[in-house]
């Protein structure tokens, strides 16, 4: 935890609302890219970031100074998020992304080999968001947690309620799943570019 | 050569087999598995460029500015305990203050004959002791309002979350008996009659599931105007603010 984290959390637990001002002003952004990642919504990213540092507040009096307060707020916000999915019932299915879509925007990308690289870069961008929406909540999640908060796959199995191979497996589903859908694109970018 | 499946390569690259050295041995031996492994490996690079949406420079302002009021009413929750918990030990000082100058009177006729008018140590104590209620009974009464309004405010047709509000309506049920008893005691009839008005719909917040369907909330929402309830708060509430001034103003609401 930064130094300046230390104080900043002591002065918010002994009731200092402009501690814990701060506290927000320097979480929010890493508290949003974990919701989103998370929950693939703009908006819903925005409800959880507000979510966390409410039961943040709450849960002050909980937090072990020796703790490191991001992670601990990394942890918040992986439960809000997850609590919010659930609320959603989103966990057990597919995320709603539009398969004609997704199918229209693979056809486009490999029709035009001039085409600028950054329009294939945004391009392929929007692939991934399209490849993710396909996973299903609990599978998103998972990978969510693994590839790109690099937790455990223990703690990933407590976090979703499953026994730690279970939270393998639905990470190699969620690896495979993308693969399905990214794999001609990754061959056709490094043609490309 | 037997080759890894596609499971153990994923597992291979986020470290989470069970022998590495095994896998790590094989791929480098076996121009399938790394050709594989490869093609994996750079999926996943891929998903890395996944957009995160911007946020504006000032966002961690724009976050504290929504969370404010509602961090207010945790707030208030916590120190609402403390208050609570004064509130019943100046209940408590009032009643036994009340209590020990009435049995003095009653065993010591020529103390209430030289008490009467009273005299000036007696009424300086006796404002600072209504002055110290009425501090607490605004503050009640404020906290009050504040939750009518959330309910008043909100729109009924999609039902109305009360999963926040539970804890402090309960506390405030808890102190709005105290204070009904007191003013009833002390023959205060407005304050009194608010407060019974008030209780049960402090009681149906803190008793609700946390989540009201528009039916429930369109009903709590029509109590509340039927008696006209809000009014009423906001007047005693101004009333009694009116007395936390030094000198008590005969003619107001007292308690």
């Amino acid at each position: 935890m930064q130094t300046t984290d230390v104080a900043t959390v002591s002065r918010a637990r002994a009731g200092d609302s402009d501690a814990f001002r701060l506290l927000v002003e320097q979480h929010s952004r890493l508290v949003f890219r974990v919701a989103y990642r998370m929950t693939g919504n703009e908006h819903d990213a925005d409800d959880v970031v507000q979510e966390t540092f409410l039961r943040a507040f709450k849960q002050l009096g909980r937090f072990e100074e020796r703790a490191n307060f991001g992670t601990w707020l990394h942890r918040i916000a992986v439960n809000c998020a997850l609590d919010l999915l659930r609320s959603r019932g989103r966990l057990d299915r597919h995320y709603g992304g539009d398969p004609e879509e997704a199918e229209m925007m693979g056809a486009i990308s490999s029709s035009d080999p001039q085409q600028d690289r950054l329009l294939l870069s945004a391009e392929l961008r929007s692939h991934v968001t399209a490849a993710m929406e396909k996973l299903s909540g609990n599978e998103r999640t998972a990978f969510v947690l693994r590839h790109f908060e690099g937790m455990p796959v223990e703690e990933i199995g407590k976090t979703l309620g499953i026994q730690v191979n279970a939270a393998k497996h639905t990470i190699f589903r969620a690896v495979r799943k993308l693969r399905e859908s990214l794999e001609p694109f990754v061959r056709s970018s490094t043609c490309n570019i | 050569m037997q080759h890894l499946t596609e499971q153990e390569l994923v597992l291979h690259h986020y470290h989470d087999e069970d022998s590495p050295a095994a896998v790590a041995q094989h791929l480098a031996a076996c121009d399938v598995c790394r050709a594989e492994y490869n093609s994996i490996q750079r999926v996943l690079a891929l998903v890395d460029e996944i957009p995160i949406p911007q946020r504006a420079d000032n966002y961690g302002d724009q976050v504290w500015t929504r969370l404010r009021w509602r961090l207010g009413s945790a707030g208030r929750r916590r120190n609402w305990r403390t208050t609570l918990a004064a509130a019943a030990v100046l209940a408590v000082a009032f009643f036994a203050g009340e209590w020990w100058h009435a049995h003095n009177v009653a065993t010591h006729p020529s103390v209430m004959a030289s008490a009467s008018p009273a005299g000036p140590a007696e009424a300086t104590q006796a404002a600072a002791q209504n002055r110290i209620l009425f501090v607490v009974v605004t503050d009640h009464l404020d906290s009050s309002e504040r939750m009518l309004l959330q309910v008043v405010n909100s729109d009924s047709k999609g039902g109305l979350d009360l999963t926040s509000e539970r804890g402090r309506a309960e506390e405030l049920v808890a102190s709005n008996r105290i204070y009904r008893q007191t003013a009833e005691q002390h023959g205060d009839d407005r304050l009194a009659s608010v407060l019974s008005d008030l209780e049960p719909v402090l009681l149906e917040i803190a008793h609700s599931e946390g989540r009201l369907s528009p039916d429930e909330a369109a009903a709590l929402q029509k109590r509340i105007d039927a008696k006209g309830l809000l009014f009423k708060v906001r007047v005693v509430s101004a009333q009694t603010s009116g007395h936390e001034a030094p000198a008590a103003r005969k003619g107001m609401t007292s308690l």
